[in-house]
């Protein structure tokens, strides 16, 4: 046995487990959702649940509604979330030192409890709309089943995670490179973009991918306090296929959404890929 | 660069990772293992060997509550016996479990597990339609003779009513001074006072379900509530247009929480002032001072539906004995009265059979409720109130 053989055996064996993992427990379902998705009433093989999901009134609302919700939650998500970071990271202080010690709560709080108690916050006669009325505001907007009560509770559960993630990318950019570009005299907007982003893009990346798969897939918060209709794809499908029993349809939602999904893991594998790249050349 | 050390580190990990996982999965084979060979017949174990055997049943929360006090009672003065109980969330999984019974008795597997399913009048009528349950009589089952007669033979003795409800109008009393008796009456309140009744979402619990089905069918002949033919759709035309309409009147202009308790805690938080509900939740949560003493109940002619809860032996199950001694009893009278006094229902069993004042506290309660029976048509309006109503 040669030594390139010996390597390459190890580099192989040492894939193997993940990727069997992965085959496991990722793309044999995803194989068989996609036959179920696929079937039609009759027991044969066509589009007609896709034909379906696209055409139909409800479902496309469905669909529009989901996307919009993901889109506005994690743009709203990486912004505070990345302000924050930046700022804890930057600044140092009584407020941060809070913060700090703040900012993990919403982790440890199971997201039926913190949904509830945003319904009571939040609904129309909740404690927000009470305080509001004693100072004489009666006009309270309606946010909980409503678009805005669901983003509300994304914000909630993604930016704990996100601040995290975010603010170990900027602790690794180091005092000394920011140092010598204000020695050269670089403003901070110049530091901020030409510096800081570039260090944390990948991680920025990462951190949108968590959020978009996180929210895309919501049911809790979308379930309790949506509105019925247009639903998010997974209050839908959880409708479909429990209440109305069409589990091919369900399976096509499913498909559907993991193809989302897949759209937004692209780029970032891509980049991966990319780094991986510069390393070797 | 990787080194040699690193490497072996961390092919080490993975592997413990892998044999964790394939652990679990060995873990779940083995708990199933019992089912699958007790249900392939190992002979039916007899009075004297301990015997445990499962029990599915489905609803709100109080449905939980109610078994988690009767089965511990059952179990004390029976030590040979154990109910695993399996508590399955309204609505949504109620259905599967029907169908693994179905499924395994089609693949000549037994009863899939289940020894003991509780559900309402529509799985009854399909399971004796597929021939699933177990015709049941006083012979093994004593005190079926306390149950009224006439309700054992609409279900050709093939279930047991041990309890039943109603969906009524809960309602404010300190806002509405006059509630509606009839059901036109009802609609013409929801239309001068808007945005002060709520309904449930109709797949996610009974009472919005049964206000909808209650609306529909009113322009339809009496004996419809019992047709679970699908010719009759096209003649719920007039039902949803009404639902349509009424949808810019009822809270937040067409909002429907979701589940029973969603308009239960609208209507405590004062937001509406009437909504269908379970009779059996409202007195349970006025009892615990969840809903304001404030809230009354009243029944609107023609009735929303209601009616028993039936439990089911699957025909195929290897656990009779020990299901019939828990079914015999859940219909004593001393079990019944935790049925009253836990749950608020009504007692399954003759009232005459049941304590004095208990006796009492249901003069005039009991009736006024009609009990539908549509088969899988339920699902068919959960389907087109979805995308008529709620996407209006």
């Amino acid at each position: 046995m040669s030594k390139p053989f010996k390597r390459g055996m190890l580099g192989l064996a040492l894939v193997l487990p993940s990727f069997l993992i992965l085959v496991f427990i990722v793309v044999l379902p995803i194989i068989g959702s996609l036959k179920v998705s696929l079937t039609n009433e009759q027991g044969g093989y066509d589009f007609s649940n896709y034909r379906y999901l696209f055409t139909d009134k409800l479902m496309r609302s469905n669909i529009i509604f989901t996307l919009e919700v993901t889109l506005v939650s994690s743009v709203l998500v990486l912004l505070i979330s990345y302000a924050l970071a930046v700022y804890m990271r930057f600044n140092d202080g009584l407020a941060v030192r809070w913060i700090r010690r703040m900012y993990m709560i919403p982790i440890f709080i199971p997201a039926v409890i913190a949904t509830y108690g945003m319904i009571q916050l939040l609904g129309n006669h909740g404690w927000a709309a009470r305080i509001l009325y004693h100072m004489g505001d009666d006009s309270f907007p309606r946010i909980i089943f409503d678009m805005k009560g669901i983003i509300i509770a994304n914000l909630w559960f993604n930016i704990p995670f996100t601040t995290m993630l975010l603010g170990s990318a900027l602790s690794g950019v180091p005092d000394a490179v920011i140092e010598s570009a204000k020695d050269v005299g670089a403003g901070k907007l110049r530091i901020f973009f030409k510096l800081i982003i570039p260090l944390t893009y990948k991680t920025l990346l990462v951190a949108a991918t968590f959020v978009f798969m996180g929210v895309i897939g919501s049911f809790t918060a979308p379930f309790l306090v949506g509105p019925n209709a247009p639903q998010m794809l997974g209050v839908s499908m959880e409708q479909v296929f429990g209440v109305f029993q069409d589990r091919q349809l369900a399976a096509a939602m499913a498909f559907f959404t993991f193809l989302l999904c897949s759209f937004i893991g692209y780029f970032y594998i891509r980049s991966m890929i990319k780094e991986e790249g510069m390393r070797q050349s | 660069m990787f080194n040699k050390k690193t490497a072996f580190t961390l092919l080490t990990s993975l592997v413990l990772a892998g044999s964790l996982l394939a652990g679990c999965g060995d873990k779940k084979t083995a708990e199933s293992a019992p089912a699958g060979s007790a249900s392939a017949g190992a002979g039916t174990p007899s009075a004297a060997q301990s015997s445990d055997f499962s029990f599915y049943y489905t609803g709100s929360q109080n449905v939980d509550d109610l078994w988690k006090a009767l089965i511990p009672m059952f179990e004390e003065k029976n030590p040979d016996i154990k109910v695993k109980p399996v508590y399955v969330a309204s609505g949504t999984a109620a259905q599967p479990t029907y169908d693994k019974i179905l499924a395994a008795r089609q693949a000549g597997k037994g009863s899939g597990g289940v020894d003991l399913y509780e559900s309402g009048i529509d799985d009854v009528t399909k399971g004796q339609k597929d021939d699933l349950w177990d015709t049941l009589g006083a012979d093994q089952i004593a005190n079926l003779n306390n149950v009224d007669q006439q309700t054992l033979q609409d279900v050709s003795n093939l279930a047991i009513p041990y309890r039943s409800s109603a969906v009524l109008l809960a309602y404010n009393s300190d806002k509405v001074s006059n509630p509606p008796k009839t059901l036109d009456e009802l609609y013409d309140w929801i239309r001068s006072n808007p945005e002060k009744f709520a309904y449930n979402d109709p797949s996610t619990g009974g009472a919005g379900s049964s206000f909808v089905t209650t609306s529909i069918y009113k322009f339809l002949p009496e004996e419809a509530i019992h047709n679970s033919d699908p010719s009759i759709e096209s003649q719920w035309t007039q039902g949803f247009d009404l639902l349509k309409d009424l949808g810019k009147y009822v809270y937040g202009k067409g909002i429907y929480p979701k589940k029973n308790q969603g308009t239960l805690d609208l209507l405590a938080s004062g937001e509406v002032d009437m909504i269908p509900a379970w009779s059996d939740m409202v007195l349970d949560q006025l009892d615990k001072g969840q809903l304001p003493s404030s809230i009354k109940m009243q029944q609107v002619t023609p009735g929303f539906n209601g009616g028993p809860t039936y439990l089911m032996v699957p025909k195929e199950s290897t656990k009779k004995d020990a299901v019939y001694k828990f079914l015999d009893f859940v219909l004593s009278p001393e079990a019944q009265e935790v049925v009253v006094n836990k749950m608020h229902g009504f007692p399954g069993i003759k009232l005459s059979s049941m304590p004095q004042e208990i006796q009492d506290s249901f003069k005039g309660a009991s009736e006024g409720f009609r009990t539908f029976s549509l088969g899988d048509l339920g699902t068919e309006i959960n389907k087109r109130w979805q995308s008529e109503v709620a996407a209006q």
